[in-house]
């Protein structure tokens, strides 16, 4: 199959996040709904970008997409609601990318709004699938006592110990250094004490020695539950050019999925990333070794590890030693999740708009705004790969983007 | 005691695995043209993409693919804290997921990937009964 040369064919223009997010009611005193972490983000990157809500001809959304156009009174021509977990914004920007590419549309928007925090514990994640039927899948899994995420992954970690001799310890590497990004990130979740008691730096032995959420992860190795929105608008180049914004490149994108439900994952400690990755380093006429830096979906340590395997960035089996090495840490040669990761940032429930944020931040060279970064965070990355998972391990989309002055 | 945890509710295409399992037999789906036992139960072969299905008896037998220990849970297995997650590579082929038996939630480390496991049944109500494996040799 010939593959049309999407490159370049469309940038980010602005990202913007909500007014407040993390722990929204805390600081706020009122619950947000989803729609308004949306709709607080969209007007942001609109304002930001000087592109007018009127202008945007496409919505991409998990889920979201007719109510966003109704509340903002528009009329777009390219409805997109794919939800398939914290990755669906990869994959909003990969559909952009095309419809822009085909002449559909100029100017997309993908938006995202999730009160995980205001609303926890309603059962949140990635859409629902409506009505009363059950799925086989669902059948003939519910009776085992798997409670979210977390009760799930693990699963892929004690495979990943016995097919590579990897330790808990090895892990724990990920998570403190993702936490020290979070020092410099002052809407990081985990910034300090003042944001929450767990806030602050982190040792390994912390790491291995944190409540036991499901073994073998401990608490260090889990995501957070947070509030957050986020939106970006990816535009055609002639605009992207005009604007006064930095336009950052979207220069590959691929997406795929490897399963639904755990029971169907094949390996436990692979990835469809392998395959998305793929197909957006062709489409970039990059590699591996040509990403200066990565945001990668760090739901769990072994999520991130794993996915560094995915991405080409480490060999099976040694994700890890990305972040043991400091390879992945502040001044290192592949900085990984400068915003500090879902571990320690932020983590909604889909975390996908949080890494096109901070890529978009980083490369567009605003990391260090004083509100969502401080002196040290930016980098002088050119190159970047972003790489959304999905439900459980199971859908993957990455996006190879570059920014304007590589 | 009744079941006190979830019972699942059944499906359209998968009675003859839950009348089997009221007979403490484990029925698993298999494809007359590739030959292929999968699980879960499809209404089409995902190897072949044939629709030329019917069911077996399966063996009962199998391997622990992988495990984890669940320590944080709600409702009846609030109760079970912790208990013992884990995929099971059916000796027909594919994999099924299950809370294992005969195993200590508070030594992982005893815990074998490859250990052989043997399928039982517990009532979830009148019509349902669950499968559950358990550990009966080392890997």
């Amino acid at each position: 199959m010939a593959s049309p040369n999407l490159s370049n064919a469309a940038a980010i223009v602005g990202a913007a996040e909500a007014d407040v997010i993390g722990y929204r009611e805390e600081l706020t005193g009122h619950k947000a709904t989803s729609l308004q972490l949306h709709i607080e983000a969209i007007n942001n990157v609109s304002q930001y970008t000087g592109i007018p809500i009127s202008d945007i001809q496409g919505v991409f959304s998990a889920g979201w997409t007719g109510e966003l156009a109704e509340h903002l009174g528009i009329h777009p021509r390219y409805l997109d609601t794919t939800s398939v977990g914290g990755c669906s914004f990869q994959i909003h920007v990969h559909h952009a990318l095309a419809a822009i590419h085909a002449g559909i549309i100029d100017i997309a928007l993908v938006s995202h709004g999730e009160a995980g925090w205001s609303y926890r514990g309603g059962g949140g994640g990635g859409g629902g699938r409506g009505g009363a039927q059950i799925s086989p899948g669902a059948e003939m899994t519910m009776a085992y006592g798997t409670f979210g995420a977390p009760s799930q992954y693990a699963h892929a970690m004690v495979r990943h110990f016995h097919d590579y001799g990897t330790t808990l310890e090895d892990f724990a590497h990920i998570a403190v250094v993702t936490r020290d990004w979070a020092q410099l990130n002052p809407r990081a979740v985990m910034y300090g004490k003042a944001q929450s008691p767990f806030g602050g730096p982190i040792t390994v032995q912390d790491v291995v020695d944190a409540r036991i959420i499901a073994w073998p992860l401990t608490l260090y190795n889990c995501c957070l539950v947070t509030d957050h929105g986020g939106a970006v608008i990816v535009a055609r180049p002639e605009i992207a050019r005009d604007l006064a914004t930095n336009p950052v490149w979207i220069t590959g994108a691929g997406e795929s999925i490897g399963h639904q439900n755990m029971v169907e994952m094949e390996d436990f400690t692979a990835t469809s990333a392998s395959r998305s990755s793929a197909t957006a380093y062709e489409m970039a006429g990059l590699g591996a070794d040509d990403m200066e830096m990565a945001m990668i979906y760090d739901s769990f340590t072994i999520t991130a590890a794993i996915t560094a395997e995915m991405l080409g960035l480490a060999p099976r089996g040694k994700g890890y030693t990305l972040w043991k090495n400091g390879d992945a840490a502040q001044g290192g040669r592949l900085p990984i999740n400068t915003s500090g990761g879902g571990l320690s940032f932020n983590h909604s429930g889909m975390y996908g708009m949080q890494l096109l944020v901070e890529a978009y931040r980083q490369l567009s060279r605003t990391a260090e705004d004083g509100v969502n970064g401080i002196e040290g965070k930016q980098t002088n990355a050119t190159t970047c790969i972003v790489n959304g998972t999905g439900g459980t391990l199971s859908t993957t989309g990455t996006l190879v983007l570059t920014s304007d002055d590589r | 005691m009744a079941y006190n945890k979830p019972v699942p509710p059944q499906g359209q295409h998968t009675k003859p695995f839950w009348d089997g399992a009221k007979d403490g037999k484990l029925m698993l789906p298999k494809c007359n043209d590739c030959g292929a036992v999968h699980w879960y139960p499809r209404l089409i072969c995902p190897y072949c993409h044939s629709t030329n299905l019917r069911w077996i008896e399966g063996s009962g037998l199998g391997r622990i693919h992988t495990f984890a220990v669940q320590h944080r849970a709600f409702g009846g297995w609030a109760e079970d804290v912790p208990y013992v997650t884990a995929y099971i590579d059916l000796d027909e082929g594919d994999r099924m997921m299950t809370v294992l038996r005969g195993v200590d939630g508070n030594k992982p480390e005893d815990i074998k990937i490859g250990a052989r496991v043997k399928v039982e049944f517990e009532q979830g109500n009148d019509d349902t009964y669950i499968p559950f494996w358990r550990v009966t040799e080392e890997a």
